[in-house]
């Protein structure tokens, strides 16, 4: 199954629609699954056995490899860009043995080298203080207010969770695109750049948190 | 979880274990396999003492006073973001808007893959 994590619902039917999924394909707009599972960056995954437990806890889940790892980055482009497309490509590729773990997985069930064992999977879920804690409340207060026609009093409370939780990329993606994507746009703004309503951006975040080498929550495979 | 001023003192059980993932029974408040002990917080009308509740397991309580609201932020007690290897349940919509639980897909595998559109 999927899972959008996006505030605003129809922001994911273009996607969905396009993707025409068999399997069921849901929208968390509280962001309630990252508070839940772990969930810190998209695209991350569970894996959950026949019995409701997880036997593999959140971790980046890409099957297949980017095209964009293995472009050369043309001459001419924006700084910024560069810079920007430099670090994705930074990010560590994990998508065959991912990949091949899940169908291994399918296949074997609990015999999987990959299913873990529930004190393994408590065990390498994300550590949770109260800063992080904090955090959740806080995006949650201002979803709750921008579901409510309030999006000007949500920012006060994202710019909190962001503060408390730096290393939560969906709390300042989301938030990000909201104030990046042009009116007319159909597509969210990926770029994700400086804007006057949040101190971060995608690209100087990523920098100043080690690079894209450090962006993905790499599975331990 | 959210609740407003008019709901703080009337929060009941059901609602409290749904938003939170911690079911507040006889023996304490509970996920999974894991209890915690919890003497008086489940008040004689069947509601939830938030506060109290919220102190026994190191969930944050942040307050809008602007707006009359409470957010209770998840537990901190183990550490960890999983106390236990459950599921949760939380409830999704799906493209039309119609509900949507984890459980409904209950003895099969499932592989929980979260995306966004950003």
């Amino acid at each position: 199954m999927t899972v959008a994590l996006d505030v605003e619902p129809e922001h994911t039917y273009p996607w969905v629609d396009a993707a025409s999924p068999t399997h069921p394909s849901l929208i968390d707009t509280r962001h309630v699954t990252g508070e839940l599972f772990g969930f810190v960056n998209i695209p991350m995954a569970v894996w959950i056995d026949e019995t409701g437990t997880i036997v593999r806890n959140a971790e980046s889940a890409t099957i297949e490899r980017s095209p964009l790892r293995d472009m050369d980055i043309p001459d001419g482009l924006d700084e910024r860009l560069t810079r920007m497309l430099t670090e994705v490509k930074a990010i560590p590729d994990d998508a065959a043995a991912y990949r091949a773990a899940i169908v291994d997985w399918a296949r074997h069930g609990a015999e999987s080298p990959y299913a873990l064992t529930p004190d393994e999977v408590i065990e390498r879920s994300r550590p949770r203080g109260d800063d992080e804690a904090r955090a959740a409340a806080c995006f949650e207060l201002g979803q709750h207010l921008r579901d409510h026609g309030d999006a000007d009093a949500a920012v006060a409370w994202w710019r909190q969770a962001h503060q408390l939780d730096p290393g939560n990329w969906t709390y300042k993606r989301q938030a990000w695109t909201l104030v990046t994507t042009p009116q007319d746009a159909t597509e969210n703004d990926l770029m994700q750049g400086p804007n006057d309503v949040y101190d971060g951006n995608w690209l100087d975040d990523v920098v100043a948190s080690g690079g894209g080498e450090n962006y993905a929550v790499r599975p331990k495979l | 979880m959210i609740i407003t001023d008019e709901q703080l003192d009337h929060v009941d059980a059901a609602t409290f274990a749904s938003a939170t993932g911690w079911d507040p029974k006889p023996e304490g408040l509970c996920q999974g396999e894991v209890c915690v002990p919890a003497p008086g917080l489940r008040r004689d009308d069947g509601t939830v003492d938030i506060e109290a509740a919220a102190a026994r397991l190191g969930m944050p309580v942040v307050r809008d006073d602007e707006h009359g609201l409470t957010a209770v932020g998840p537990g901190t007690i183990t550490g960890r973001t999983l106390t236990t290897a459950a599921a949760p349940d939380p409830e999704l919509i799906d493209r039309v808007g119609s509900s949507f639980r984890l459980s409904s897909l209950h003895g099969r595998k499932v592989l929980l893959h979260a995306w966004a559109s950003y």
